[in-house]
């Protein structure tokens, strides 16, 4: 069943990626004053929307994994932590893309970026934790660490955006301030991603589960 | 209550002991300190670098990496001859160990600040121009000491249970810093120009991020520490 569904998403992402491409590229208007930079807009914000999906799954299966122990969860977590890892990379190389014609500085420290960037650093440091072969020992403090690495991230924020902010609010609280066209282009890679990260999820999820039965064989053929 | 409190208090005089005892440890993390600071106010003027703005940040990267080597041996020296494991029995509670072994990591701290506070004041010739305002410099210097002892502490129980993962304390610690990085160094600088007004809020944040990172680990370090 589930194999059925994997493959039924990959056939989904057939066509919605390159649909997703059409509807940047030749359906949503050039921005007037950026040009054509602003198309990496798409795909940055989609990028850092999977990053922080990734990472509340991260803390959610955290919390499910001290409470149950299933390896099942912490593979969730694991996979999901791996996969944030290579989006949040993207956002943070389509950023400076953007940002070097248009703010003409490769990189300032914006709260959005600072987050970034440090939510980038606790990935990396929660994979390393959890490590390749992880023991039960590495697993249960994996998770101590997603769940506190999850709440430093508004600490993170707030307090760079205290100190200063330039990074454009493209969405606020008085609505989305984009061209109708530009909006239905954002909505759709963010879907088209959102499908992505669950497709990478469940292939990696299998990987892991595949990888952790061949430990067992092996040590079972050993014996 | 009170018998929770002299747990604490017991455990935590027995670290101190330790570490006053064995006094490798501490004095190690002094001459870093020391050697750091040196080497910070040094090659800044080899690069005529206008050093007194740059005081509070050289002050607070210097803590930072000197706790590291004050804060890593908290735990490991339990390991030897499973001593953490009379420890829990002795104590029935994981939060003791814990809060025992923040206050003890916060005193050595609070004692390497004020050899190498006074040091750095001096190497970089600090000229506050009579505004300085001490007491706003004394409640920064703790918050942040506070701050980087109880993350300090919640790691190091977590990174000693796996072995040939050292390198491991300062990656998992410095991302979690980073608020309490930006609060303290704001904080020391309006201390030097003596503008308490406007870094109050920032105090507020200071004292909320140390707050949670205290509480948050007395409910999590019953996994950390576990079996």
């Amino acid at each position: 069943m589930r194999q059925v569904r994997t493959s039924l998403l990959l056939w989904v992402l057939v066509v919605l990626l390159p649909l997703n491409i059409y509807i940047i590229f030749n359906y949503a208007p050039v921005e007037k004053t950026m040009g054509v930079v602003q198309k990496v807009f798409y795909f940055h914000v989609a990028s850092a929307w999977i990053g922080l999906l990734a990472f509340v799954v991260v803390f959610l299966s955290s919390i499910l994994y001290l409470w149950n122990r299933e390896e099942r969860v912490n593979r969730l977590a694991f996979a999901s932590a791996e996969i944030g890892t290579i989006f949040i990379s993207g956002t943070l190389l389509t950023g400076p893309l953007w940002a070097y014609p248009i703010w003409n500085t490769w990189w300032t420290w914006d709260p959005r970026l600072t987050t970034t960037l440090v939510l980038w650093f606790m990935y990396v440091a929660y994979i390393a934790l959890q490590g390749g072969g992880a023991t039960e020992t590495r697993k249960r403090l994996a998770a101590v660490y997603g769940i506190i690495s999850f709440i430093n991230v508004p600490l993170v924020f707030f307090s760079a955006r205290w100190w200063r902010s330039i990074h454009p609010i493209v969405v606020s609280g008085e609505g989305i301030g984009l061209d109708p066209k530009m909006r239905l282009a954002m909505f759709a890679s963010l879907g088209t991603f959102s499908l992505l990260y669950a497709y990478l999820l469940s292939l990696r999820v299998k990987t892991l589960e595949l990888q952790e039965r061949i430990k067992v064989l092996r040590a079972e053929v050993d014996s | 209550m009170p018998n929770y409190w002299r747990k604490v208090f017991l455990v935590y005089r027995k670290d101190l002991r330790d570490e006053f005892r064995t006094f490798d440890n501490l004095l190690a993390t002094l001459v870093f300190g020391a050697m750091l600071v040196f080497i910070f106010s040094f090659a800044f003027q080899l690069a005529d670098v206008e050093t007194q703005q740059a005081f509070p940040a050289v002050l607070w990267v210097s803590i930072f990496f000197s706790s590291m080597l004050a804060i890593q041996r908290s735990f490991a020296k339990e390991k030897d001859n499973g001593a953490l494991d009379a420890l829990l029995l002795a104590t029935g509670d994981r939060g003791i160990i814990f809060l025992a072994k923040f206050f003890c990591n916060l005193t050595v701290l609070v004692v390497f600040e004020i050899v190498v506070v006074p040091l750095l004041w001096i190497f970089i010739g600090v000229n506050t121009l009579g505004s300085f305002d001490i007491l706003l410099f004394m409640v920064s210097l703790l918050l942040g000491s506070w701050g980087l002892a109880a993350i300090g502490t919640m790691l190091n129980g977590i990174t000693i249970q796996i072995p040939s993962a050292r390198l491991l304390f300062p990656i998992l610690m410095f991302p979690l810093l980073v608020p309490l990085l930006i609060g303290v160094i704001l904080c020391s600088h309006a201390a030097l120009i003596g503008s308490r007004a406007s870094v109050l809020g920032w105090m507020y944040l200071l004292l909320a991020f140390d707050l949670l990172f205290t509480l948050a680990p007395l409910i999590l370090f019953d996994y950390v520490l576990e079996g």
